[in-house]
């Protein structure tokens, strides 16, 4: 076969799978708006309640108004979103530091292991959400303890993926760095760490969302403000267009940590190439 | 050198099997010393028993310990099924077809981010709080982890997988039941293991919000008549539980899978 | 030799990938005949070119130039009469090695009293009767192979395509393999291609050896093998005939 036609080939290639991939997207594009399409239509045309479930239309209007609208809950919605934030990436950071490690020195050393293992197991059965009377009783409804609340959450995957991805530690370069006479520690630092770190952040994943989804169980439960102090407040003075409205930011938000996080996963482990 | 090895294995066996003794002491200790010097923030161990055999023979709400526990069992149970039944196919769906990957993965795409607790205001606005909200609720807190985990499971088979399928004659259908599902099934079955832990947080979260009977609903009133006793207790059933049910799908998994270890 | 029926012939057959950095060609103009009965062998040195061609002629995969022809007519897509053993061996983790081998027969709606049988048979003659109900992992490699090579069997193929089937096994095993396989073609015909990387392996199965070369493959070189079975692989006929198909060979490392 020629080259020139090669070259021909290849272009078409080319074409065929733009073709392709924008028959894809147009279809997921598609499958959104078919469903808010719906949506919209049964609330116009009175098929639901429109107490009970506002148009798409309708909930626009409430997020742009939230914008710089205090009412019904007390908060612009911009402030409810920091308050949030602020609380489940104190909680969540604070579970990071210390679970991380905690989970590294359990996976590394035995006695750690014997030491802290019973503790960590008494705890971990506990749903986050349970500790949340506790807290409340001990600390009140402030930042600390939802905070503290958001850490319970955190810290278990944190602390069992770590563990578990130094004890897969390969054997083999365990023992090539202890032929070359290098120490434990050192060891530890550079060969078991590096080597758990992709379990390390798949476990930061869960953490994170862990941490939104209990973030809103705690402010419904105990704040005076943030996303979930907002909807629980939206159902109490039935408006279901603000309790969408806050659903819709949480799963925003929540969709770009979790981008924010796989990012920064690339990042650190850009050595890490597959295939 | 012979004694030295004994010396440096008995001081071994003192640490190995000493140090989970003394951890668990340690919290025993710790709580009977805070809860002696703050009796308004912690009930102590004995009364926390005590509360616990009081269920009993005092029911709360019309009801002993075991029957909340069941009510919150149930819940979960009922809900588990459905979604095990709806997310498995739906999965399997998104994971094997391309085009339904496009026009249903995006919707589910952006409706996955919304925590299952944070449905629950909604949720009682629409259907109030009796039993179907909440197990609707437990639904959607078990139906994504099972469509995340028995997609990915679905296009994580090896392409060889398939190739084998169709050499020896097999058609779409007669490869997704035979080769694509099984090779999926342990990564479905870890779905099963997370929606099942997920279900139980749902179901608490959802029966503190608002109910009559379950577990939650015994943490709520504790909290609220300040009998933390009370909250202990439910707590504590709570984990054991939570404990159980983990242990039983694990057991379940090496049935299920017995080629996988 | 004799002139036999031809049971499939390739004609130029080309295979060009295409990515988004450009395209890249692992086989071409290959063209070859494969007779009935016969054990041919694909000898490549190289790294691309033997699976993208044995997916081709299985019909796995399309070529983008040329033509398979089977009993005389033109061929497209997945040949039924067509059989394979896989290099990554591609047994089914969760299926015991009976549900292995009777995979082709489940999937034509056999009767499971029928295709029980029939697959003990094969198991039987790969010599692994009484490991009917193991899962493959608790099989060693060789093992393993053999319940794939009772699997293409089990299939009833007309033609039987074995892609490096040997090639992760350690040497004893190897030759073990080579034996225990002459003696199941002898006993159950079947034309076979047969690909591997191994001279030695080459010479001491095949009627014929096709020698591709390394990236894109073409064929180089054909040799027809008159030795007799089982061959000697320290005689000097045996010697020289690897001599020289190694000295024609691409080196790839």
């Amino acid at each position: 076969m020629e080259k020139q036609d090669l070259g021909a080939q290849l272009i078409a290639w080319r074409q065929e799978q733009k073709k392709e991939s924008i028959r894809y997207v147009l279809l997921s594009i598609a499958g959104i708006c078919s469903v808010l399409a719906i949506w919209q239509a049964a609330a116009m045309l009175g098929l639901v309640d429109a107490k009970l479930l506002p148009a798409p239309t309708k909930i626009l209007e409430t997020l742009i108004f939230k914008l710089g609208n205090k009412a019904p809950d007390g908060n612009v919605l911009g402030m409810n979103i920091m308050a949030s934030l602020r609380v489940a990436l104190s909680g969540f950071l604070t579970a990071i530091v210390i679970g991380v490690p905690l989970g590294l020195l359990m996976g590394w050393w035995t006695y750690a292991d014997r030491f802290i293992r019973p503790i960590f197991e008494l705890v971990r059965p506990v749903p986050p959400i349970a500790w949340i009377p506790l807290v409340v009783v001990w600390m009140g409804v402030g930042l600390k303890a939802k905070a503290l609340i958001i850490f319970f959450t955190a810290f278990v995957p944190c602390v069992i993926n770590s563990y578990t991805g130094i004890k897969l530690t390969s054997r083999t370069l365990i023992d090539v760095s202890r032929t070359f006479g290098a120490p434990n520690h050192e060891i530890f630092w550079k060969v078991g760490v590096p080597s758990s770190l992709p379990m390390v952040f798949a476990g930061i994943r869960v953490a994170l969302g862990n941490s939104w989804s209990t973030l809103v169980a705690a402010e419904m439960l105990a704040a005076s403000a943030g996303l979930g102090y907002m909807i629980q407040i939206g159902r109490t003075v039935a408006r279901p267009d603000i309790v969408i409205v806050g659903m819709v930011v949480i799963g925003g938000i929540g969709a770009v940590l979790s981008l924010i996080l796989s990012r920064a996963e690339r990042y650190f482990l850009r050595w890490k190439v597959d295939r | 050198m012979d004694q030295k090895t004994t010396k440096q294995k008995n001081i071994h066996n003192v640490l190995y099997w000493g140090l989970p003794v003394l951890a668990v002491a340690l919290i025993v200790v710790g709580w009977i010393a805070f809860s002696g010097a703050h009796p308004e923030l912690m009930p102590s161990p004995l009364q926390v028993w005590q509360r616990f055999l009081k269920t009993f023979t005092k029911p709360i709400a019309k009801t002993t310990l075991l029957g909340h526990a069941w009510a919150s069992l149930r819940r979960v149970l009922l809900a588990l099924l459905v979604s095990w039944a709806f997310g498995i196919s739906f999965g399997i769906l998104i994971g094997w077809n391309k085009k339904a990957r496009a026009f249903f993965g995006s919707i589910f795409e952006v409706i996955r981010p919304i925590p299952p607790i944070a449905w629950i205001p909604i949720i009682i606005m629409w259907f109030g709080i009796g039993e179907f909200p909440k197990i609707l609720l437990v639904f959607i807190g078990t139906f994504v982890p099972l469509v995340i985990n028995t997609s990915t499971g679905i296009e994580m088979v090896d392409r060889i997988n398939i190739h084998v399928g169709r050499i020896f004659g097999g058609n779409d259908g007669q490869i997704l039941k035979d080769i694509v599902i099984p090779t999926a099934l342990p990564s479905i079955f870890a779905g099963i293991r997370t929606s099942v832990s997920s279900g139980w947080t749902t179901v608490l979260a959802a029966e503190m919000l608002g109910a009559n009977a379950g577990l939650g609903s015994l943490v709520t009133r504790g909290w609220q008549g300040s009998d933390l006793s009370l909250v202990m207790v439910a707590v504590i059933t709570i984990a054991i539980i939570g404990a159980l049910l983990s242990t039983i799908l694990q057991k379940l998994e090496k049935v299920v899978c017995p080629w996988n270890d | 030799m004799e002139r036999l029926e031809k049971r499939m012939e390739v004609k130029d057959l080309t295979k060009t990938f295409f990515n988004k950095k450009g395209y890249f060609t692992a086989i071409e103009d290959v063209s070859l005949d494969v007779y009935d009965g016969e054990f041919l062998v694909i000898l490549g040195p190289g790294r691309c070119g033997k699976t993208v061609l044995l997916n081709i002629l299985s019909g796995l995969d399309e070529q983008t130039g040329g033509t398979v022809i089977y009993n005389g007519k033109e061929w497209k897509g997945i040949n039924p009469e067509i059989g394979m053993v896989f290099q990554k061996l591609a047994l089914m983790p969760f299926k015991t090695v009976i549900e292995n081998v009777e995979l082709a027969l489940k999937f034509r709606s056999m009767e499971k009293q029928k295709r029980r049988e029939i697959s003990r048979y094969y198991i039987d003659l790969v010599g692994l009767k009484g490991f009917e109900d193991y899962y493959p992992k608790q099989l060693s490699g060789g093992m393993q192979q053999r319940v794939g090579i009772a699997r293409a069997y089990a299939a009833d193929p007309k033609l039987l395509i074995m892609d490096e089937p040997f090639g992760k096994l350690d040497a004893q095993t190897r030759y073990q393999m080579q034996e225990d396989l002459l003696k199941i073609w002898e006993k159950e015909k079947r034309t076979i291609i047969f690909v591997t990387n191994n001279i030695e392996e080459a010479c001491y199965l095949g009627d014929r050896i096709i020698l591709l070369s390394d990236c894109p493959a073409k064929v180089k070189a054909v040799y027809p093998i008159e030795m007799p079975r089982p061959r000697d692989m320290v005689s000097k006929e045996f010697l020289d005939l690897r001599t020289v198909i190694s000295d024609n060979t691409d080196l790839s490392i």
